[in-house]
Order: C-alpha cells, then sequence, then structure tokens
C-alpha cells in the first residue's frame, strides 16, 4: 500500500484531535461515542472520505475508551460499553488505586483495539470478496437477519421486531428511487407534506435527532442534574505503574478483545454486550471468582478489552456487507453518504486507498488513544466535571449545523431533527428500541429494491428459501436468533 | 402450492408493493402488542401521568420552547442579512445562552459569566469555520 497517497499531517492531526474529543465525549456521563460522531459529521462535508473518516474513526475510538474515566471514578459508566468497568474499576477508585484502575483499562483498551483492528484487516476484504457472489435474494436476507438479531438481544423480542419494522416503514416514506430501479411514484407521503417529504426523511437528520437531541431531552427531562466537583474525582495518589501486573492476563486480555469483536460484527448488537460477555467469560475462567466485583484488576482489564474490541468489529458487516455493526458506525454511513460513497462488499475491491486509510487512521486513534489517556490521565479525569449546563446548549446547536448542511440548506431538515429527537424520547417512555428502528430505517429502502426485484426476476415467494444453500442458512440463523431469543425470554418469566 | 406462492408484479403499482407488505407485518405486530400487553395499555394514562409527575417540567419543555423558538426564528433573521449566515449566529448566541441558564442549577454570576462567554464564543467559532473556512450554507 501506499501510504503517502492519503497519509498527511492533516490525517495524522484530525486522527488524533478526534481521539482527544472522542475521549471527552465518552469521559461526560450522558455523552456517548454516537453523540459525538453525529456533533462533528458536518465538519467532515469539506474534508473529503479520507480527512474526514480519520476524524470520525478518532472520535468513535476516543468515545468508546473515554468512558472508563467516569465508570472508574465516579462509578458511573460514561457510555453504556463501560458499564462492567465500574464493578471493579471504582471499588479500586475508592481503596485510594484510580490512577492504577485507569491505566489498567486504558492498557486494556489499547490491546483490544489492537485484536480487533488486526481482525477487521483480515477479515473484512474475505467476507466481502465472499458476499460480491451474493444475489438481492440472499442481501435481503442479510438485512433480515440484522433485523432479527437486534429484535433478538432488545430487552423485549416483540417491540424490537416492531421498532425494526417502524424504521423500515418510515424510511419508504417518499419516492420509489427510479436510479434503484423504482418507477418514481410517491407513496406513504401525507396531504400537504408532498413538497417536504417528496425525498423522505434525510437520513442524517433522522439518526442527529434520535441520539443528539433526544439525550438532550432525556437530560432536560431529569432536570439536568448538577455535574461532579473536583472532590468527587477519587483518583487517588500517584502510584507507580508497571506491566507485571498484566501477568497471567494475557489471555484473558486476548479472549476478551476476541469476544468484543465477535460481538461487534453480530450487527446492532452494542459495546455494553461485548463488555459485559467478555466480564463474564473472564469470571468464570478466573481462579480466583469470588474477587470479581469488590475491586480485581483482571474485571477491569476483561470489560475494556472487550469493548475496544468492539470497534474493529463494528466495521467489518458495515464495510463488507454495508450493515452497520452499531448505532455509531450507523453513523459512518452517514460519511460515506454525504462523500457520495456506497459501502458493501464491492466497498474495499473499488476503494483501495480509503479502506488503507481508515485501517491507518484506527491504528494512529488506538495509540494516540493510550499516549493521551495513559500520560494526561489526571487531565482527562477533570473532564467529568466540566458543567452540562455549557456542553448541551452548544450540543444542540451543532445538531442544527449538521441537520441543515446535509442538503445544503433546507430547513425541514432542521424540523426533521426537533420531531425525531421528540419521537427518540418517546420511544424510550413506551419501550421501543432505537437500534433496530435505526437499522431498519437506514436498510428499508434497500430492502424493498431486493426484495421487490427479486419478485420482478423470478415471480415466486418460494426463491427466498431455495435460491442457495446460503439463503436456507441464513433463514436458519433468522430461526434461531429470534426462536432462542423468545425461548429465553419465556424462560425468564 | 406454485399458484399460492406465485407473485406478478406490476411495474405500475410496484412502489406500493413492500410499503403494504410492511404495513401488514406492523399491523400484526402491533395487534400481538395490544394482546399481550392488554393490561398495560389500558394503564398507559397512569404510566405517563407518572413520567410527567416525575418530570422537571421547566426544563423539558423550557428546551423544547427554546427549540421550537430557536428554528423559527433562524431564517426570517438570515433572511435580513441573506446568505451570511447571520440567522444562525444571531440566533445561536441566545439560544446557548438561554439554554445554558435554563440548564444551570443555583444560578450565580460565577457560573453565568464563562456560559456567556461561551454563548458568544461558540457560536461565532463555528459561524467562522462553516461560512469562511468550509463554504456550508447557514441559515
Amino acid at each position: 500500500m501506499d501510504i503517502l497517497s492519503f497519509i498527511s499531517p492533516l490525517f495524522v492531526l484530525l486522527t488524533v484531535g478526534g481521539t482527544l474529543v472522542g475521549i471527552i465525549f465518552g469521559a461526560i456521563p450522558g455523552m456517548t461515542a454516537t453523540m459525538a460522531v453525529a456533533v462533528c459529521l458536518p465538519v467532515t462535508y469539506s474534508l473529503g472520505l479520507d480527512n474526514g473518516l480519520a476524524l470520525l474513526l478518532g472520535l468513535y475510538v476516543g468515545g468508546i475508551s473515554g468512558g472508563l474515566v467516569p465508570a472508574i471514578l465516579l462509578g458511573i459508566p460514561g457510555t453504556p460499553s463501560s458499564i462492567t468497568t465500574t464493578l471493579d474499576g471504582y471499588p479500586m477508585a475508592k481503596a485510594g488505586h484510580g490512577e492504577k484502575a485507569l491505566r489498567i483499562g486504558i492498557f486494556a483498551s489499547l490491546v483490544g483495539g489492537l485484536v480487533s483492528l488486526l481482525i477487521l484487516d483480515l477479515f473484512a476484504p474475505t467476507l466481502a470478496d465472499f458476499a460480491i457472489k451474493f444475489s438481492y435474494v440472499e442481501k435481503f436476507l442479510i438485512i433480515l437477519f440484522a433485523l432479527s438479531v437486534m429484535a433478538a438481544l432488545s430487552s423485549d423480542l416483540l417491540l424490537g421486531i416492531f421498532s425494526g419494522f417502524l424504521g423500515i416503514f418510515i424510511s419508504l416514506i417518499g419516492t420509489y428511487d427510479v436510479t434503484k430501479g423504482g418507477n418514481g411514484e410517491w407513496r406513504l407521503i401525507p396531504p400537504g407534506t408532498e413538497y417536504w417529504l417528496e425525498q423522505g426523511f434525510s437520513l442524517l437528520p433522522v439518526l442527529i435527532g434520535l441520539f443528539g437531541l433526544a439525550a438532550i431531552l432525556d437530560e432536560a427531562e431529569t432536570g439536568m442534574k448538577a455535574g461532579m466537583s473536583q472532590k468527587d474525582v477519587k483518583i487517588g495518589q500517584h502510584e507507580k505503574f508497571s506491566l507485571s501486573i498484566f501477568k497471567g492476563q494475557w489471555i484473558n486480555l486476548i479472549r476478551s478483545s476476541c469476544i468484543g469483536t465477535f460481538v461487534g460484527i453480530l450487527p446492532g448488537v452494542g459495546g455494553s454486550a461485548a463488555s459485559i460477555l467478555s466480564y463474564s467469560n473472564a469470571k468464570t475462567f478466573s481462579k480466583n471468582p469470588e474477587k470479581f466485583g469488590k475491586g480485581e484488576p483482571a474485571g477491569v482489564m476483561a470489560s475494556e478489552a472487550g469493548n475496544n474490541g468492539l470497534t474493529g468489529g463494528a466495521l467489518v458487516p458495515l464495510l463488507s456487507l454495508g450493515i452497520p455493526g452499531d448505532s455509531t458506525t450507523a453513523l459512518l454511513i452517514g460519511a460515506f453518504t454525504l462523500q457520495g460513497v456506497q459501502v458493501g462488499p464491492l466497498f474495499i475491491g473499488n476503494n483501495p486507498v480509503t479502506w488503507d486509510a481508515m485501517i491507518f487512521a484506527m491504528l494512529i486513534a488506538n495509540l494516540a488513544m493510550f499516549v493521551m489517556m495513559y500520560y494526561a490521565i489526571r487531565y482527562f479525569a477533570m473532564v467529568v466535571t466540566i458543567p452540562k449546563y455549557i456542553l448541551f446548549p452548544v450540543i444542540l446547536m451543532m445538531c442544527v449545523i449538521g441537520a441543515y448542511t446535509i442538503n445544503y440548506g433546507i430547513m425541514f431538515d432542521v424540523w426533521t431533527l426537533l420531531i425525531f429527537g421528540i419521537f427518540g424520547w418517546v420511544m424510550t417512555k413506551i419501550r421501543l428500541e432505537v437500534a433496530p428502528f435505526i437499522i431498519g430505517f437506514i436498510l428499508g429502502p434497500s430492502a424493498e429494491v431486493y426484495f421487490v426485484k427479486t419478485l420482478e426476476s423470478f415471480g415466486d415467494l418460494t426463491i427466498f428459501f431455495t435460491k442457495s444453500w446460503i439463503a436456507v442458512f441464513l433463514w436458519v440463523l433468522i430461526a434461531l436468533s429470534v426462536g432462542g431469543s423468545a425461548y429465553l425470554q419465556t424462560k425468564k418469566k | 402450492m406454485g399458484n399460492l406462492t406465485h407473485v406478478t408484479i406490476n411495474f405500475d403499482t410496484s412502489h406500493l408493493i413492500f410499503p403494504t407488505l410492511i404495513g401488514c407485518i406492523l399491523g400484526l405486530l402491533g395487534l400481538a402488542i395490544v394482546i399481550r400487553d392488554r393490561r398495560q395499555l389500558a394503564a398507559s394514562g397512569t404510566h405517563w401521568r407518572k413520567i410527567l409527575g416525575e418530570m422537571d417540567k421547566t426544563r423539558f419543555f423550557g428546551t423544547l420552547a427554546l427549540t421550537v423558538i430557536y428554528f423559527s426564528a433562524m431564517v426570517p433573521v438570515g433572511d435580513i442579512w441573506p446568505n451570511t449566515g447571520m440567522g444562525f449566529l444571531l440566533c445561536s448566541i441566545p439560544l446557548v445562552a438561554a439554554s445554558g441558564l435554563l440548564f444551570m442549577r443555583d444560578r450565580t454570576a460565577k457560573k453565568a459569566i464563562p456560559l456567556m462567554i461561551v454563548a458568544v464564543a461558540a457560536p461565532t467559532l463555528v459561524w467562522w469555520l462553516f461560512t469562511d473556512l468550509f463554504f456550508l450554507t447557514l441559515p
């Protein structure tokens, strides 16, 4: 690969800057990597694809990593993916070993990030090569599988499936796109709204509304609780840190990184599942499981290696199949759309430079995250004290920029942001799931084309079951994910 | 069986096939949810009353009101100085200041001064970045 074709001081600066901003977002409870990417997406308009992705991938890696700071120092997970870091990190901090716990988490995050990057580099091109052979039938079934996995992992299977189909339904509002083989006719447009909804709802305002404005409304609902003061931050005294603490823990680190990566590859599962699975495995295989939850460093290692393992894993389905691995990578689709690039099986082959740039950006982001957090952890610890009454108004303003500039200045996109911000808030109140909704919304138009064109070509519904062994295999996976989830939920009741 | 699974697509009405199918699935899922959760749905009034009761109404509805005013004002203000992004800048400064004060607990001058500095600096910086550096249209 010709590194010089994409790497430049600006590329490195954007990756490092993105990582820094991502860490800050991740470190503030209530703000997530997804929100960081949503807010900074408009900045990529003028950067070009490679530089834009460098910034966003930095935000992604930084956002996931930053969550460990409040998880350890305050006992509050900064992001959902650091939920299990609190279990052992916070007891360590209370015992005066906050700095040590942070450094363990930072090192484990680096290992998780690098292992997942290696798997991404090896696995995504192979999967993409395989997926190139897929016909519309298999492509449709992969979307169905992605939705079924996400619905299966929802707290309520029925509501999860409903959310996914609702996302598809709303994505169909507008014109049946001629460029995708449609007939150019309108559908599902309420009378009087034809002028605004002819092209349907734009992806980015919907995403920014659901992840940005909805989070602000959620905070406002609970009264925008006062931030933490410096005395709440239990960083403890400076302690000499040695890698010897990882002696006997390398299997735990590698296993957790691989679990995180695997969870990331499953569409829409998310970082919290990655860290919970890694943590429970570390506990199961530990010689001292009774120490877990009481300040065991191995617990922090497993949780952080697991959630950072997710970062590379979630990019595998995105870059090889065009299906986002989690909500943050769903936003990355927005970045590709802005630059007129379609992600899917042909992406890596057609865009080798961008592919290499993404791998390098991830590498730089992981290394930058480690260097910045390891050496400046006491400063990052103070980030949790930044007051929300300053941050959230600025985020609201940035949300508007992102929505307004997506289609070069259409005010309806800003109103879409408000509509879906309120809708996102309501969804949580009626227990609908945002992740399946988003994936349904993103993949709905493609699912329609694959479904209708298959029927136009073959004229028979049985083709979805008989086209190939891959189709049969995908149906088995769909049945297993839905059936398994239904069984587990019934058993739980 | 062959006749049951056979489908003929009319291109002129092909735009309605998938939405109709998804609509039917949503209807069935909705019905299943209604049957399963009928007791909870019957008590949904209590559920929403509880949410509204526990909610910080001033901050929640204040945020919504400020957002609506902000969105509504941007274009008319921007039309006074077309193609300069002034609508965004002149509306964002009061939005950041007002919503910051709304979100703030125990309002004091010591807390308000940094907020006011941010309220002026952040929109100005963003406005300059997007209009002068990225050449993007703002209201």
